[in-house]
């Protein structure tokens, strides 16, 4: 089989991150050091070796980078400065734009200014329709609480929110099949067997839910739980607003115990923690994996915080009684989450939620293919 | 004639914005004042891409030579002929003045730029008008450490009947070298090659032998250095010792052994080594309980020569005159504790290579058997000749060197001496497990690739990839390294790690280089006037550098530069004279010197 080599790959690299893999000697310290790194899945040496290369196709269906949590050992110890862990970074953001198979990812990925277009166009829309379909002039109740339900009914919201969830949804999937097709299908060294498929699922979900990998990454429990807290907060609010929003926005007060007011406030607190500290870490640089910042890094978070902080101010005007106040932080609140969600959540930095540990399952399962394949001995990753 | 002559002057544009560069506008001002000059184009000033353009701008001038200025200005010159031929002149009249030359711009010497400058707008050679003044020469020669370099500089001057003051800081000379067991890649031992050689240093009547000794100032100027030089307080007298080793049996003060370093422990009074030259005693001030408390004394009672031994002994001070001096101060190894990931330090068994070079040294702490370290029972690390010898032993390279985290450079030496280790593993446990990690193996020079073939053929498993950690587990040596050829991670369980540590300028040479006046490259070596062309001389006159302190270089290297460091001594010698700095001679005595050779001549 002819591999096709793209000279110029590394150019079209550039615009994903930071790229110093000309400096790599290739001595594998990188590889050896990486607690994560293991015999059948060699990163991250091997990803720079096909970067120097421009293996642009055997690149597409590597998978490496999705086992790949960036401690940053590798960059530390680098010998030449070539920055082995921000290029398991930057093939994290290439993949993603290659599983898009719309385009719109690599476009917001190498574009700054495209990104910031898209994001302040649905921040505009999203207010132009609530200052034309909304009522602003909707006053508290009796009890002084203001009724959200009656500014922004709860059931229009939510089918908006489903809408949003079927497109956004048709692409994930869409790409994730691409992701499948590339990882999988186009490898043929390896051959799945159909039932394998079920054996290792469990492992993408006890993945998901507890990012336990990140763990191996020796000392890196802060960061490990700042995201897990994070993420775990996000999918709670996802999984709140588009199934569960005639329970969560609701205009009854409940008591402070009430599921639907602790939730709310874990969330909330996930967000605000999570996010102070991604950007306090990405401000001072006091990591080797805040070290460079992506233009797709810092617009996530600064949305990610201001739905949080736009959401803490929905809660505090709402039991105060200022209903104007309320109805702008509300619109607010949906003008930087509908952006966050479009730009990211098939197209950009939010999908690796999806596609680690999917990354993982396909390593897995390919692991254990090839283990009965050849009776290798290779073990499995948790 | 002569009036026809009319010059332009081009600054590249190479020199602006040059981080190090020259001021441009210092320099413009100057050519603008030199009469000589018709008319002076800054970089912005001229397009040279077109040569019409620029033959017309010739023209219109009525220019009959041009002076191209600047850091790379052999880049301009080919389009400046053109346009000169294209105005109808003649296109060989391009001159051009590098500031480069000289190392102006590195030296940031604008009094040098203006003078390479004058001369090619005045057409003379640099060299002819700025002669540098020839002082007569002292024929003594001072020799600034006692390693192979300053062995073999001192051994070329003094059998050529020259005087020379051999300054060694420490109790003896032989430096790293008489530490090594073998050589690479004859296997030499490298005392038989040495000592006979410190022996001669040591019984030369030429040789004015000062160990323990450090050279505190150096005035004067070249031809004639006055230099002030520390004696260390030896304690013992060097006249009368007579080596018998009597106060060392009674010493109780101890402490680690430089020459072993480390591994073994020597008494407070001591001799650095059996075969040390001069094959006496001395007190070590900083361990000796005498000195410490003002109690003991015990080698005193001890001694078989009376007043051999003096306890109150102070440092002095003596000043000697020399005509040139040769800096041969040697290097220090990498300190491995700044690698964590390797567990030097932390583990017993990690060692670096030099400690390991004592270890199978017959004259070693085991007296060459290789043998695991423990702790004594004071809880220092030392060999002990009781323990098993290891079965598996790991090699890595690299340490501190060619990495961006330490030292950039390549050291050169640690890929052969490694496998040279390697050799002598196998030829200790012939069984053993030897394995050597490394990144690009560097077998460099005569017969050193035939040396790399013969130890892989002797089952040293060579692997290439750099080893990333160290770790302990079940009480042996977990190296973890990813096996570049064979594409995979291995994990190998080792009971010794060897670090091939690199080689690094000695922490004081910055003072060394204050004191004497010369420059440091980046890497902190000393530099050479040029690396290729005179590798030994230094931008200093009468001042010139051997060995080690210039560069990473093996034996053979060093002694070759030593050897061509005492010839350029012994040039200077024989003239009878030595050129004096070119940076001394005032810029006005270059412009007269250049105005009087001239053939422009400005009519008054």
């Amino acid at each position: 089989m002819s591999t096709r080599v793209d000279p110029n790959f590394k150019n079209t690299l550039m615009g994903y991150g930071r790229g110093d893999w000309n400096e790599c000697f290739h001595c594998g310290n990188c590889t050896a050091i990486c607690p994560l790194s293991e015999n059948g899945f060699l990163f991250p040496r091997k990803g720079l070796r096909a970067i120097q290369m421009g293996l642009k196709d055997k690149l597409a269906g590597y998978v490496d980078p999705w086992l790949c949590y960036y401690c940053g050992e590798c960059s530390e110890t680098c010998p030449r400065d070539a920055n082995p862990g921000e290029m398991m970074m930057t093939l994290r953001r290439y993949l993603t734009s290659v599983y898009d198979w719309t385009g719109l990812s690599g476009r917001l990925y190498r574009s700054f200014a495209a990104h910031l277009t898209v994001v302040f166009f649905l921040f505009a829309a999203i207010i132009t329709s609530f200052l034309i379909f909304a009522d602003f002039s909707i006053p508290a109740n009796a009890e002084g609480i203001v009724e959200i339900n009656k500014f922004a009914p709860h059931g229009l919201i939510a089918s908006l929110d489903h809408i949003l969830l079927g497109t956004l949804s048709f692409f994930l999937l869409t790409n994730i099949l691409n992701m499948f097709i590339k990882v999988i299908i186009k490898d043929r060294s390896v051959r799945i067997p159909f039932s394998m498929y079920f054996i290792h699922v469990w492992e993408a979900i006890f993945h998901f839910l507890t990012q336990a990998r990140q763990l191996k990454c020796e000392g890196k429990r802060t960061y490990w739980f700042s995201h897990w807290f994070l993420m775990s907060s996000y999918v709670i609010m996802f999984i709140l607003i588009i199934f569960f929003l005639d329970w969560f926005q609701t205009d009854q007060i409940h008591p402070v115990w009430h599921p639907q007011r602790w939730l709310g406030y874990y969330v909330t607190a996930g967000l605000i923690w999570g996010t102070i500290y991604f950007m306090i870490g990405r401000y001072k640089k006091n990591k080797e994996m805040f070290k460079f910042s992506h233009h797709s890094d810092w617009i996530f978070i600064i949305l990610l915080f201001l739905i949080a902080f736009t959401g803490i101010l929905i809660h505090i005007f709402r039991l105060n009684g200022m209903a104007l106040a309320t109805y702008v932080s509300y619109t607010l609140h949906l003008a930087v989450e509908v952006p966050m969600v479009v730009t990211f959540v098939a197209f950009s930095k939010w999908s690796h939620l999806a596609y680690r540990p999917l990354g993982l399952y396909f390593a897995n399962l390919k692991k254990a293919a090839l283990r009965k394949q050849y009776n290798m001995q290779v073990a499995p990753a948790v | 004639m002569n009036n026809e002559v009319k010059t332009g002057v081009y600054f590249c544009k190479y020199l602006n914005g040059h981080p190090d560069s020259l001021s441009l506008d210092e320099l413009v001002s100057f050519a603008r004042g030199m009469p000589e000059v018709a008319i002076v184009w800054e970089p912005a000033g001229l397009e040279i891409d077109d040569p019409g353009i620029l033959a017309s701008r010739i023209r219109e001038n009525q220019l009959t030579r041009i002076v191209v200025a600047g850091d790379r200005s052999g880049y301009v010159k080919p389009a400046m002929s053109k346009a000169l031929a294209l105005a109808g002149q003649d296109p060989a009249s391009v001159v051009v003045a590098s500031f480069r030359e000289f190392h102006a711009t590195r030296r940031k010497d604008m009094d040098l730029a203006k003078a390479i400058l004058a001369c090619a707008i005045l057409d003379v050679p640099f060299e002819l008008a700025a002669l540098p003044d020839e002082s007569e020469v002292n024929t003594d020669t001072l020799i600034i450490g006692g390693g192979i370099a300053g062995i073999q500089a001192s051994l070329e001057i003094a059998n050529a009947n020259k005087k020379v003051f051999l300054v060694e800081r420490t109790g003896t000379i032989g430096g790293h070298m008489a530490m090594f067991d073998k050589t690479f890649p004859t296997l030499d031992c490298a005392a038989c090659i040495l000592t006979p050689k410190m022996v001669e240093v040591g019984q030369h009547p030429n040789i004015n032998l000062m160990t323990y000794c450090e050279v505190k100032g150096v005035s004067g100027e070249p031809g004639n250095f006055k230099v002030t030089i520390l004696k260390k307080a030896r304690r013992v007298n060097l006249a009368t010792c007579i080596g018998c080793g009597s106060c060392a049996e009674k010493c109780p003060a101890k402490a680690p052994s430089e020459f072993d370093n480390g591994t073994t422990l020597r008494t407070a009074i001591y001799i650095p080594f059996p075969q040390a030259v001069p094959n006496k005693y001395l007190i070590d001030a900083e361990s000796c309980t005498y000195v410490k408390s003002g109690k003991c004394g015990v080698c005193v009672k001890i001694c078989p020569v009376k007043d051999c031994i003096n306890l109150d002994e102070k440092d002095e001070e003596v000043e000697i005159t020399v005509g040139n001096i040769i800096v041969a101060t040697g290097f220090q190894v990498f300190d491995a504790t700044r690698a964590e990931q390797y567990g030097y330090g932390k583990y017993p068994n990690v060692l670096t290579s030099l400690e390991f070079e004592r270890l199978v040294n017959a004259a070693g702490p085991t007296g060459g058997y290789i043998r695991y370290r423990g702790q004594d029972k004071k809880g220092n690390w030392i060999f002990s000749p009781d323990n098993d010898e290891p079965r598996s032993i790991a090699l890595i390279h690299c340490i501190g060197s060619r990495d961006e985290n330490y030292n950039k450079y390549c050291s050169r030496v640690c890929c052969m001496y490694s496998l040279k280790l390697a050799h002598l593993i196998k030829e200790k446990i012939p069984d053993a497990e030897v394995s050597e990690y490394y990144i690009d193996m560097r077998a460099f020079g005569k017969g050193y690739e035939e040396f790399y073939e013969r130890i892989k053929e002797e089952g040293v498993k060579i692997i290439r990839g750099k080893t990333a950690s160290v770790k302990e587990s079940n009480g042996q040596l977990l190296v973890r390294s990813e096996d570049i050829h064979q594409g995979r991670i291995i994990e190998k369980k080792v009971d010794m790690v060897i670090l091939a540590v690199g080689l690094e300028p000695r922490n004081d040479a910055d003072k060394v280089a204050e004191m004497l006046g010369l420059e440091r490259d980046k890497d902190g070596w000393f530099a050479e006037s040029n690396y290729l062309a005179d590798p030994t001389a230094t931008f200093k006159g009468a001042i010139t550098i051997a060995g080690l302190c210039q560069g990473p270089k093996d034996i053979p290297d060093t002694v070759a530069q030593a050897s061509a460091a005492a010839s350029r001594v012994l040039q200077s010698i024989l003239r009878g004279k030595v050129k004096k700095d070119l940076s001394e001679i005032p810029l006005d005595t270059i412009l007269k010197n250049a105005r009087q050779f001239s053939p422009i001549k400005i009519e008054e």
